[in-house]
């Protein structure tokens, strides 16, 4: 099976997620476990940069699908960041780009964060 | 000697026969000495002298056979012996008393007796004799008991110069002194000794065993000296010397012989008796190895694995209490609590592991409790322990503790045991944890069937067909079922609606939420007809029971026969492909993923459109399984390759479109695994059936063209 990792960082208020390799139903536990940390933690400022991701199944999708609530409950947001245009059009399929901001790169939706704070 | 069968006349006598025998050669005996017996016949005497050899042997034999028929502990024949010692021994003591006054002195008249004093000494013979045998049986088991080797021949040969120097004795009037006699008792006696000295059952005997033994030896060893000293010159030698010389001596010999066997034991067992600790403990350990290694193969339970291994733990290791510290977390658990309480367990535990973080837990260490602050709060003052670890995967995964009371301490013939008993542990843990993996797998496997079998049978069995609309259906199912799903349904008779749907995640969940899909595209076809009205319809029923995580992308269809039109809206599938003039458009209203969102935004974001239907026409639909289809190098299958077949072959019927559009991607991805389920549904609208259609467009270059709507 393919291998998936995330690593986080703390850049003040704002978390950035980094996904690397292929998300799928099998991997989709790993990053679970990151967002349930985070939001343990009470962290809702999340950006999840998709730069060194290769692979997302719809199981991989789902995972967001899983916390966005608890997050805009409490004030917070999920971004996401650098996606691949194989990546992007997945996600452009189901109508994310409606339910989600999407951008080009991590700092823009660092810097979305920001501004509306 | 073979005295397990009697053989006369070459005939193998039974067990109960020899009783028999032994009877009828005592009447025998009987009648013969009341009637014909002459003791100064040599010829008589001889006579005599065989029958009770006759009887002695076959009442050994016999119950030689009721022995063999049972294991009996060497400690049980001398006790045995012991007790025929004494009887003997009372025998003597009282034979005076019981027997003078029946039997005058008898020195010269042996015959004009009365028939009770007769039968009385009769019987006073025969308890002798009886008892002999048994003794004498009682010590070959003994000698034979445990011996590695073949020493028969030894114990043969003794038995030789016994009997000689019994019936030797018969030539005591013969000649004076005895020298025959003498020679073959000395030599006897020295046989007596050689083969006492080979005593090898005593190092097996468990230590209260030999502190038995040490006390009965001493008391028996004397005993058969007092008789041998008492067996002379007196009633009772007479009444013996008159039934059977022979006889007399035999029990002198098994006196002497009685006597030297329990000095000897005697001193053997004091040397065994330091020993005996080690040899008991040595001996408990294999028992408790050879029932755990049994345990191991037949028990998979980690619970009962853990209480025989704190069990055998405080046994082997005369400990008073004994637990399993196993891992769980960052700190410890305790399991299979022996003798000691959770509360204390737990604070012991953790204490070892707090205190001593240098220390190498890799293997077995010793340590108490000097350091410990918290005595007051045990409610029991163990003080010693030892612990060795528990491994699994290389890993250690727990600790097998034991704990002892002030005094004692444990020392390293302690650990070492507790050692070998964790590896063992160790060796049953990782079994159980391998039978349990391969239960797990094969639940998934089953669980995966089951999936299978769910998703078959949603799936329409077969196509509907139309005289305009030719529909061709491919579906390959993943080995971890993908949630595939298709569907058609005959609205009226001039509107057929389609749908395709990918459910999100894998397996039995995924085949579950396709069953509910279907039932709710199958129930709102019937009552409504635009697409995007089922679709919203779709959602809202979803939202009473699809998890967060969950969502289904779907794309529904109607073809209007009458109108020749077809209406598609689609909420986050793949785009539906329409391939018409050499050119694929992709048909991609917009919308969001059933399951995504609840609210207004899913019912703003859906779109539909509507297109009028022309000549060879075809419709795709299909799931990510075809575009995402792998090569070895990891490679998508593709958009632009799947378009280009479906232009290449767009005048073919739809079977043929479907089976080319298989055949590429089969080709494609060859050997790697197909990771999702593969859905391939082509509905062909009038398809003009041209005989030259094939050359058409093998001469023009067939161009590709996307566009999106």
């Amino acid at each position: 099976m393919a291998e998936f990792s995330t690593s986080t960082k703390d850049a003040g208020d704002i978390n950035v997620i980094y996904l690397k390799g292929y998300l799928d139903a099998h991997t989709a536990s790993v990053l679970e476990n990151t967002l349930s940390d985070l939001i343990d933690k009470k962290k809702y400022s999340i950006v999840v940069n998709f730069k060194d991701l290769a692979y997302i199944s719809s199981a991989g999708l789902g995972v967001f699908m899983a916390f966005i609530e608890k997050i805009r409950e409490n004030n917070g947001d999920i971004k996401l960041a650098g996606m691949s245009d194989k990546v992007y059009n997945i996600f452009d399929l189901l109508g994310f780009p409606l339910l989600y901001e999407i951008f080009k790169s991590e700092d823009d939706a660092v810097k979305k964060f920001n501004e509306t704070k | 000697m073979n005295l397990n069968s009697l053989k006369i006349y070459g005939m193998e006598i039974k067990t109960g026969v020899k009783f028999q025998l032994f009877l009828g050669l005592t009447i025998l005996l009987f009648i013969f000495r009341l009637t014909v017996y002459m003791p100064g016949s040599i010829v008589l005497t001889s006579i005599n002298e065989l029958l009770v050899l006759l009887i002695f042997t076959s009442l050994y034999s016999y119950l030689l056979e009721l022995v063999r028929a049972k294991r009996v502990n060497p400690v049980s024949f001398v006790m045995s012996i012991g007790i025929l010692n004494a009887v003997i021994f009372f025998l003597l003591t009282f034979a005076d008393w019981i027997l003078s006054s029946l039997i005058t002195k008898t020195e010269e008249i042996h015959i004009n007796q009365s028939i009770p004093a007769n039968f009385l000494s009769f019987i006073y013979s025969y308890l002798i004799l009886s008892s002999l045998a048994i003794m004498f049986l009682a010590f070959r088991e003994l000698y034979f008991y445990r011996q590695k080797r073949n020493v028969s021949t030894y114990f043969n040969t003794m038995t030789v110069f016994f009997a000689l120097t019994c019936v030797s004795n018969l030539l005591n009037k013969v000649i004076e002194p005895n020298f025959v006699k003498g020679t073959f008792l000395i030599i006897s006696v020295m046989l007596i000794i050689i083969n006492s000295i080979k005593i090898s059952w005593i190092a097996f005997s468990v230590k209260k065993e030999k502190i038995i033994l040490l006390v009965l030896s001493i008391i028996i060893s004397i005993l058969f000296f007092t008789n041998f000293a008492g067996v002379s010159d007196n009633t009772h030698d007479q009444v013996i010397l008159q039934f059977s010389p022979v006889l007399n001596q035999f029990l002198k010999i098994i006196m002497i012989y009685g006597g030297i066997y329990f000095s000897i034991l005697f001193f053997t067992t004091l040397f065994h008796i330091p020993t005996a600790e080690v040899y008991d403990r040595k001996a408990r350990e294999v028992l408790f190895l050879q029932y755990f290694s049994k345990l191991i193969i037949e028990s998979h339970d980690f619970s009962e694995l853990a209480e025989t291994v704190t069990d055998i733990t405080t046994k082997v290791c005369n400990a008073e209490a004994a637990w399993i510290a196993w891992k769980d977390g960052e700190g410890f658990k305790s399991l299979a609590n022996k003798n000691i309480g959770f509360y204390d367990s737990n604070n012991i535990t953790k204490f070892i592991f707090d205190s001593r973080q240098d220390r190498d837990f890799s293997r077995s260490f010793i340590f108490n409790l000097k350091k410990f602050k918290n005595h007051q709060q045990l409610s029991e003052d163990y003080f010693h322990f030892a612990a060795a670890p528990i491994r699994a995967h290389n890993e250690i995964k727990g600790f097998i503790i034991a704990a002892k009371k002030d005094d004692l301490m444990f020392d390293d013939e302690d650990r070492d045991a507790m050692n070998t008993f964790s590896d063992y542990a160790s060796v049953a843990i990782e079994n159980s944890r391998l039978l349990e993996e391969s239960i797990e797998k094969e639940r998934l496997e089953k669980e995966l069937d089951v999936a299978r079998e769910i998703q078959r049978k949603i799936l329409p069995s077969k196509n509907p067909d139309f005289e305009d609309l030719k529909i061709s259906t491919v579906f390959i199912p993943a080995f971890e079922v993908g949630g595939d799903y298709y569907d058609f349904f005959e609205v009226d008779e001039t509107k057929l609606g389609f749908v395709i749907a990918d459910v999100s995640g894998k397996g039995i969940s995924a085949a579950f939420i396709m069953a509910e899909v279907k039932g709710i595209f199958e129930s709102l076809s019937k009552t409504i007809e635009r697409p995007k009205d089922i679709l919203i319809k779709a959602n809202e029923i979803l939202q009473r029971t699809l998890d967060r995580k969950n969502f289904v992308s779907a794309a529904y269809g109607l073809i209007d026969f009458k109108k020749e039109t077809v209406s598609i809206s689609r909420a986050g599938h793949c785009p539906v492909l329409l391939v018409r003039n050499n050119i694929v458009e992709n048909l991609r209203p917009s919308g969001i993923g059933l399951g995504l969102n609840f609210g207004a935004q899913f019912v703003d974001s859906l779109e539909e459109i509507e297109l009028k239907l022309q000549e060879n026409d075809t419709i795709v639909l299909y799931t990510d399984g075809i575009t995402e289809a792998k090569n070895k190098e990891l490679e998508d299958f593709g958009n632009i390759q799947f378009e280009q077949i479906l232009i290449n072959y767009s005048l073919k019927n739809a079977d043929e479109i479907s089976n080319k559009v298989m055949r590429e991607v089969t080709l494609f991805s060859q050997s790697s695994p197909q990771h999702d389920d593969i859905t391939l549904v082509i509905l062909k609208w009038k398809q003009k059936l041209k005989n030259d259609g094939d050359s058409e467009w093998q001469n023009s270059a067939p161009q590709l063209k996307t566009q999106v709507i």
